[in-house]
């Protein structure tokens, strides 16, 4: 790669930045639903796999980070300078598993129930909204960041609130120690109907799928280390001020210890970002749902029944209902809008970063598609996924085939393990030695690749059931 | 004058504070309780003391360790004062009920900030022409924005 400077590190605590594309994306169903939903089960012990999934996560996320800051390039390209097929491997589990839109559904059927308007016509308007808010924005991150920002501002000051209100010390206390009961596994959990939704819900602890993966891009986006010399993604509209792409990352003077310097100084700005800003509100939030949880049980035993049953939206209602009763009937209101504004991030987060990841590999790989402003891809890739979206929304199954559910869910969990392979691949052999992992951090990735398939391989050949 | 200067940096602050709390609360004015339009009240003038503290160097623009400490005392003091007033009780007695408060403010100081940090310079760029205190706040925003992008 051809050598450039690396621009001076931000001061390492800082509020706002790339982490937020990944709070977005991973705080979602596993936080609000899928972990309380298991502490309701099996008590607050059982969260000591959710603490291992976010922390392992945050690991994944600073060597997601190390390949992207060091080089400016995507995660994708590492993979595919190591071994190409790897990286078509994840372009083709992408539009498997992220195709389809049903991600919009718990977030639109949340708001039926507040507003009453149909979840299809507001899932279709989200569609179409999101596709022109991105063809109109001038530089699509500095938008996309704003807005999420306030998204996760106002979804973490309302859910601290709600928790305020309804909750009370025994149970955060209860939530809090039962992270650390290590290896706790009641006989019920290590059953055909529950192991699967235990190996969805360690899936789903954080950012989940190829979710990491995209960070890079982000991250890049954002200026970040080498970041720095890569071109930002334009809206549509803007796509002709879109300066030419590289056809290849850049890398620093590892040998200068002035630039050495300024490589810690990146690597301290994300780490704050790894540990407070995503692990912390990841925590924050997922803590608040769990005590919340709690109070509806208290205030309601009958959610302990809805919630074992595996209609998501009952789920929600019931747990809706109890918040009520605890404080006021509005209060139920809200926990849904809660749900309806997860749902939104997730969506704004997931078109944009499917598009992103998938003009990134086009571009660099596909034979030709350097002709092709990387904002024309992008803009390809987002108004198709967003066309087929509609589509499905009004003729098809949202989640996609019913029998091909269990391949999307084994997929997504698969690439999580096979991400991690990867990570110690391309941060091992691409990166020159000053700059590679040290050996606990590739300890805890191998960890993250045994975790994700051990689980998964273990469901599948013990109860012949993917995941839940 | 200056009254009117200070109060145009607490606005912000106000804004967030009675969103929070309109949230959770204000809203069930129109079941007819007034219970959240007694938190949305107390979190709104914290809020707006934030940031006339924040205009007279108090606090720094972004910093997240001092105002986490204002919010672990000024929260539990307002759902206090909530508690008090609607009478919903308090189930672990006064010492536990502002512990847990205590305890769940970090993560709305976290949101407060968050929140803070997005609209603030904003406000300060429309105001910064008018009130030379706004001028001051913003004039500390963008040092902060220069040492951030040097």
């Amino acid at each position: 790669m051809p050598i450039r400077k690396l621009p001076d590190a931000p001061p390492s605590v800082h509020i706002l930045g790339p982490t937020v594309f990944l709070v977005a994306l991973g705080v979602g169903m596993g936080e609000s639903y899928m972990w309380p939903r298991l502490v309701l089960l099996f008590g607050p012990e059982i969260r000591w796999l959710f603490l291992i999934g976010v922390t392992l996560q945050a690991v994944v996320m600073l060597e997601m980070a190390r390949y992207a800051m060091a080089t400016g390039e995507s995660i994708f390209s590492g993979a595919a300078r190591v071994f190409k097929p790897l990286m078509w491997f994840f372009f083709v589990v992408a539009i498997l598993v992220y195709i389809w839109p049903g991600h919009l559904s718990a977030g639109a059927a949340a708001f039926e129930e507040i507003t009453g308007i149909p979840w299809t016509v507001t899932a279709v308007t989200g569609l179409i909204l999101v596709g022109v808010v991105f063809s109109l924005a001038k530089v699509i991150y500095n938008v996309l960041e704003n807005v999420l920002s306030l998204l996760i501002g106002a979804l973490v000051l309302g859910t601290a609130v709600v928790a305020a209100m309804v909750g009370s010390w025994s149970d955060v206390v209860t939530t809090i120690t039962g992270m650390f009961s290590f290896g706790y596994l009641p006989s019920e959990a290590l059953t055909a109907a529950w192991f699967p939704v235990i190996v969805g819900a360690c899936a789903f602890a954080g950012p989940s799928g190829m979710q990491q993966m995209w960070y890079t891009l982000h991250l890049r986006d954002s200026g970040a280390g080498m970041g720095v010399h890569i071109p930002k993604v334009r809206g549509l509209r803007h796509a002709g001020e879109e300066e030419e792409m590289p056809s290849r990352g850049f890398m620093f003077d590892t040998e200068d210890p002035a630039e050495m310097a300024k490589w810690r100084g990146w690597r301290r700005w994300v780490t704050f970002d790894a540990l407070l800003l995503f692990w912390g509100i990841t925590m924050l939030v997922t803590i608040s749902f769990t005590v919340i949880a709690q109070a509806a049980v208290r205030q309601n035993p009958a959610v302990r029944t809805a919630i074992q049953g595996d209609d998501r939206e009952v789920a929600l209602s019931a747990m809706s209902d109890a918040v009520a009763s605890a404080g006021s009937a509005v209060l139920g209101t809200i926990f849904l809008g809660f749900i309806a504004l997860i749902g939104l991030n997730a969506t704004l987060g997931l078109f944009d970063s499917f598009s992103r990841g998938q003009a990134d590999m086009t571009h660099n790989f596909v034979p030709g598609a350097k002709k092709v402003k990387m904002s024309y891809l992008y803009a390809g890739f987002l108004w198709g996924v967003i066309i087929f979206g509609i589509l499905i929304l009004l003729f098809g199954p949202a989640d996609g085939p019913s029998g091909i559910l269990d391949t999307l869910a084994f997929l997504s969990t698969f690439a999580m393990g096979a991400y991690c392979v990867t990570l110690l691949l391309v941060n091992n052999r691409m990166l020159p030695k000053p700059i590679r992992p040290k050996w606990w951090t590739n300890a805890i990735i191998g960890f993250g690749a045994v975790f994700y398939l051990g689980m998964l391989f273990y469901s599948l050949f013990a109860f012949g059931v993917v995941v839940g | 004058m200056n009254l009117r200067h200070s109060l145009e940096l607490a606005l912000p602050g106000v804004l967030i504070g009675a969103v929070a709390g309109a949230i959770a609360g204000g809203l069930t004015l129109l079941v007819g309780q007034p219970s959240g339009l007694v938190l949305a009240v107390p979190l709104a003038i914290f809020g707006g003391l934030y940031g006339t503290l924040l205009g007279k160097g108090f606090f720094r623009p972004g910093a997240f360790g001092p105002a986490g400490l204002y919010w672990m005392l000024a929260f539990p003091v307002a759902r206090l004062i909530q508690e008090s007033l609607t009478g919903l009780g308090m189930r672990d007695g006064v010492l536990l009920f502002l512990a847990y408060q205590a305890l769940v403010s970090v993560g709305f100081a976290i949101g407060f900030i968050w929140m803070h940090e997005r609209i603030m310079p904003h406000w300060l760029l429309r105001r910064a022409g008018d009130n030379p205190r706004a001028a001051a706040l913003l004039d500390s925003y963008v040092q902060q924005a220069r040492r951030i992008s040097r």
